[in-house]
Parts: structure tokens; sequence; C-alpha cells
């Protein structure tokens, strides 16, 4: 079992680079200008906030859990940046303390998840009302729009000569960090195991509470960061940011090859997944689709990531039988 | 004197677990009770008939939305399409009623229930023979059905002047006094907990969620058990689609937007567990009403809509941590061990 799910991991990752490429050849039947250096990376810009999400939910998802406050988290967040802009901190002071405000919500949903010992998807559809409703108390229903040049760089300025979005540096160094913890460390280990077998990590000595905390507060933490991005994209920070895009985080999770069930999959086929959707999005909207028809494409494509296994499962299942019965006719 | 087997052999622990579990709905009553009181005192109107019976029309839909939600947790899944479900629902039956003027009323009610069951079906085929993880499944029929009536819609609504008078006058009949709305609800939620209570196929859906394994031992077919659950929860949806179409009258492609949130918070906070296998479905409905009391006594104290969010949010973590205090209570008590 463990050696046949070792061997498709690679293949499926295989699978989305072809579904990546094939993606990218169909938008630029659509458009002459989808193939230029600026476009490709500027689109990505779309799908950075909820790739940074979609780092922290895998961290999270490879422990058997899940937190669906992550946008909600971001609200905290863009909401706290604008109180510190109005207070004119700059934006070197502020932007570790939004990082450690959403490491502080992610920690809190650990803490009553691990300590607790609640039930993830109840504790985070709880906070994920909670955490909007303070960001909507906190601000105010008009929103905050007067923030310095300073704040919105992280978000929106490119580098080398102007081509490459700042966030897509952000995002890349956040990628690579993620997946060295989870794939070369003790601790990314350690929450496959707990995601396996939990009473086994337990028995084995490892700190079971205290991974699943810093794992939610990492998720917290780079939904703080998403935030910052967030406020430089769109130059406004409301109650109602991010509100609706975790479908997209957990599709990406989900087509990534991440287990919702815990204990298996990969951060690069993850990373894979948000580039493919980034690059049906954008092709979309090339093709002049409504944002529902995205929506509804989206909620599909969710489906279909999800029903593979069990798709895999069947066909497995039917070729089996086939094959007893060939080895029977064979030995007789 | 022979009793039958299954009812003779009771343990003194699956005492002590129903007399918690009595204890949990007494504690919604009394949690009612007080809330009730206290915006009493705030507010000289909170306490009127009038307000009082606004209270319990907008706890109507909401309660039979939280039953329906209540079936899917009990067999230890949830549906987070149940508003999607609504939407679509009213969307589609409004839209036949305005385009068919001759409708008649058996039409007007034949047509959401036969949509709503096949919309739960879809989510029971994916959840119980896809095996998809609920919430992945029912996240992903959530945008599909939404933005199949957002598509469907072309951004038009059905404005109450299109539909036909009496499918609009009807909600609003009164009989002895009390809106009709309330009295249909009511029934509902009685007819569902009564049939949990009397039939096999409610004892299954505790069966299933309590211990899926131990069920499959015993024989019972978990698939088909959760495959029907989630139809009863698509058929309960779309007479809540309906009758939240006829109360507003115009009706949105954004209709019962949130709705599977309020309606998991009402499940819960009613004591519905989501670790599946305990709570019932009046449990569910009475969530709703606390829920509709803490929304209105809140306007009433003019206090600013967004800390309904909070508390709405606020209560499900609070819910889920005074059920996890009463299961870790029963299992010291039964010398269970601890997970």
């Amino acid at each position: 079992m463990s050696t046949s799910a070792k061997r498709q991991l690679p293949l499926w990752e295989m699978a989305l680079v072809v579904a990546i490429l094939a993606a990218g050849a169909w938008s630029s039947t659509l458009s002459p200008y989808y193939l230029s250096v600026d476009q490709l990376f500027g689109s990505t810009r779309a799908f950075i906030i909820p790739g940074l999400l979609a780092l922290g939910l895998a961290v999270v998802v490879s422990l058997g859990e899940i937190d669906i406050s992550l946008a909600s988290i971001i609200a905290v967040g863009t909401v706290a940046l604008s109180k510190l802009s109005a207070a004119g901190v700059p934006f070197a002071v502020a932007a570790p303390i939004v990082v450690a405000i959403g490491a502080l919500c992610g920690a809190f949903n650990g803490l009553l998840v691990a300590k607790w010992r609640l039930p993830s998807l109840a504790v985070t559809l709880g906070t994920m009302g909670a955490f909007r409703g303070l960001a909507f108390i906190a601000g105010s229903e008009v929103g905050y729009t007067d923030f310095d040049d300073v704040y919105l760089w992280l978000g929106s300025d490119y580098v080398f000569g102007g081509v490459v979005p700042v966030s897509l540096i952000l995002f890349a160094l956040a990628a690579a960090g993620v997946w060295f913890l989870m794939h070369r460390t003790g601790y990314g280990r350690r929450c496959f195991s707990i995601g396996l077998n939990p009473d086994a990590a337990w028995f084995a000595g490892v700190d079971v509470v205290g991974v699943k905390i810093r794992a939610y507060a990492l998720a917290g933490a780079l939904a703080g960061a998403a935030a910052l991005v967030w406020v430089g994209q769109y130059g406004s920070a409301r109650g109602d940011n991010a509100d609706g895009s975790i479908l997209f985080v957990v599709t990406a999770v989900v087509l990534g090859g991440m287990d919702i069930n815990g204990g298996r999959g990969t951060l690069s086929g993850v990373v894979l997944a948000l580039f493919l959707l980034g690059t049906i999005r954008n092709g979309l909207g090339l093709a002049n689709v409504g944002g529902p028809t995205q929506t509804v494409v989206l909620g599909g494509l969710l489906v279909a990531g999800v029903l593979r296994p069990a798709a895999a499962a069947a066909i497995a299942r039917l070729s089996r039988p086939a094959k007893t019965r060939e080895a029977r006719a064979q030995g007789e | 004197m022979s009793e039958a087997p299954s009812v003779a052999a009771r343990p003194g622990s699956r005492n002590l677990v129903e007399v918690v579990l009595r204890l949990r709905e007494a504690g919604v009553v009394v949690f009612l009770v007080v809330l009730g009181l206290a915006f009493g005192l705030a507010t000289d109107r909170f306490l009127s008939v009038q307000n009082l019976t606004t209270v319990a029309s907008s706890a109507a839909i909401l309660a039979i939305a939280a039953c329906a939600q209540a079936i899917v947790l009990i067999t230890r899944n949830l549906d987070v399409s149940v508003g999607s479900m609504m939407g679509l629902v009213a969307y589609l039956t409004a839209d036949w009623a305005a385009t068919h003027p001759g409708i008649t009323p058996v039409e007007v009610v034949a047509i959401p229930l036969m949509i709503g069951t096949v919309l739960g079906a879809i989510n029971g085929l994916l959840v119980a023979y896809g095996r998809v993880p609920a919430l992945i499944a029912t996240l992903g029929t959530m945008s599909l059905y939404r933005g199949f009536t957002y598509i469907y819609a072309h951004g038009q609504e059905v404005t109450s002047s299109r539909l036909p008078p009496w499918m609009l006058s009807s909600v609003d009949a009164r009989i002895g006094g009390l809106p009709i709305l309330i009295l249909v609800s009511i029934a509902i939620v009685a007819v569902v907990a009564w049939l949990l209570h009397a039939y096999p196929f409610g004892r299954r859906l505790y069966a299933v969620g309590s211990n899926g394994v131990a069920a499959w031992f015993f024989g019972l077919r978990a698939e088909r058990v959760v495959f029907f659950a989630y139809v009863a929860c698509g058929f309960l949806c779309g007479i809540a689609g309906l009758l939240y179409a006829a109360r507003v009258g115009t009706v949105t492609v954004v209709l019962a937007n949130g709705w599977e949130m309020s309606s998991l918070a009402s499940a819960v906070i009613g004591g519905v567990s989501v670790s599946g296998g305990s709570g019932t479905v009046v449990g569910a409905a009475l969530g709703a009403v606390v829920l509709a009391t803490i929304d209105n006594g809140l306007v009433l104290l003019r206090v600013p809509e967004f800390w309904r969010m909070f508390i709405q949010g606020a209560a499900i973590v609070a819910a889920v941590a005074v059920d996890a205090l009463i299961a870790e209570a029963i299992r010291r008590s039964t010398g269970g061990r601890r997970r």
C-alpha cells in the first residue's frame, strides 16, 4: 500500500504539470497577449493570496485536521494593518505585528482543537464567523483606504525590471520554507505521523498537542502575510475582505493530492495545483467566462479532485477479479 | 412478561447517557428562557405578543433547515450546501410559477420537493458511494448549486408581482391567531422527530453516526443510511426553500446565502454533536429558536449587525465546548478510555 502510494504521487504531480501546460496552451489560443512574460508573471498575482492560505492549510490537513477560518484571519489582519497605518506606525514594524496577530488567531484555533480536543471543522466554522465579526467590529462598515504607499509596496510593486511581482517572491519564499519544513525536518515527519495515526504518534512520544498548535499558528501567520499582500493589491481594509475565498484554497489543497484525512501528500503538489487553478481561472477570464461559471468550474474540479482516489479504487476493484480469474485459468 | 431482548438488555451507563442527553435539551430550553427574560428586561418590546410572533416566524424556516442539517450531522457527516440547495430550489420554483400562470398548488409543492430530493441525492451519492469527505463534497456542490442558480437566472430576479398571489398570501394566513408558517414548521419538525424516533431508519442514523464500524458488523449498510440521510436533508431543504421564497416574495440569486452556517449553528447549539450519533431534531429546532431570539434581541437593543456574526460564531464554539465537556463526563463515569 505504502509503496503504491509513493509511486502514485509523482505520477499525480506529472499529471498536474501536463494539465497546467494544456490549460496554458488553451489560454494562448484565446488571446495573442497571453504568452508574454509580463502577462504570465502578472497573472500569478491572482492566486498569491489564496496560495499563502493553501500552504498553511496543507500543513493543517497533513495532521488530519482542517481550518476554514483562514480567510477570516485575512480580514482581521487587514483591519489590524489599517489601525497601525492610521496610527502612523512604520511598515517594517507593522508587518511583523500583523503576522503575529494572524499567528495568534491560528494558535487560538489550535488550542481549541488540540488542547481541548474539539472537532476542528466545527471550531473553525465558529471562529470563521467570530474572526470576521471581530474584524467588522474593530474596523468600520466603511472600510479604510488611506494607506501610505510604503504599505502597498509588498502587494503592488514589481522588481527585476518591473516584471516579477514582489508578492510572487514572497510566495516563492513561503512555499520553499513550508516545503522544507514538511519534507526535510523532523517537525514535518511528526505532522504526517499524527495525520496517519494520532494514537501511534502519541505512544511514540510525539507532542501531539504542541505540533498541532504550532501548525495552526503557522497557518494563521501565513494568513497574516496574505493580509499584507491583500492591502497592497486592493488598497483597502474591511471586515468582508477575502470572504468566500476558502473554496479556492480547499480546492487547491485537495487537487494537489493532500489526503483530506491526513498523513499523505506533498507541498509540491499543492503548489502545482495552485498554478493549475490560477491558469484555468486566468484562461476563463480571457475567454470572458463570468464569475458564476468560474465558481461552477472550481466546484466541479474540487469534486473531481476528491473522487480521484475513489475512482482509482473502483478501477482496481474491477480489474482485480479479472486477474484472479486469469490466474486461476492458468493454474488449471 | 417477556420483553424484547434489545429492550431488556440495558446497562446502567446507557441510562446515564440518556439522562445527560435529556439535560442537554433541557439546558437549551433554560438558556432560551434566561435569554428571553434578559431581553425582556432590557427592552419593553421584546416580550410583546407581536414581537414573539416575529421571532417565531423567523425561526420557523431556520428550524426546518436545522432539522435537515441535524439528520446529516447525526450520521457523522455534514452538509454545507444547505443554503445553496434552498436558493436553487426557491429560484427554480419561483421562476416556474412566474412563467406558468395556471400553476396549481400541488405543483408548487411538488416541484421544490422533487428538486430538493434530487440535489440531496447528488450529495448523498458523492459522500456515501463516492467516499468523498462530507465537507469537500458539499463545499463543491455548494458552489455548483449556487453557480447554477446564477447561470440560470442571468442576473434576473423573480419579483413578487410575477408570482401567483395565493402563493404569497398562503404563508401569511393565520389559524387561531398563529401564522400558518409557524404551524407548518412545528408540524414538520414533529413529524421528522417522530419518524426518527419510531422507525428503524432513525435508529440506523444514530447507529452509523456513533460507530460506523460496529454498525457495519451489525449488518447495517452504512452507505445506504448515509445516502438516505442526504436525500432527507435535500427534501427538507426543498420545503425550506419553498417557504422562504413564498415568505420574501422577491426571489434573488443570493437567497439563503450563508444558511449553511446558521443551520449548523442552530443544530450545534441545540445539542447535535458534529462527531455524530447524538442529538435530536427537536434540539436543532430549539437551537434555531435560540438563534432567532438572539438576532431579534440584538436588533431591539440596536447592536450593530457585525456583532451577530461574532456572537453566532462564538456560540458555535461554546456549544461544541459544552458537548466535549459532557462527552468527557460520560466517558469518565462509564470508565471509557480517553481517545
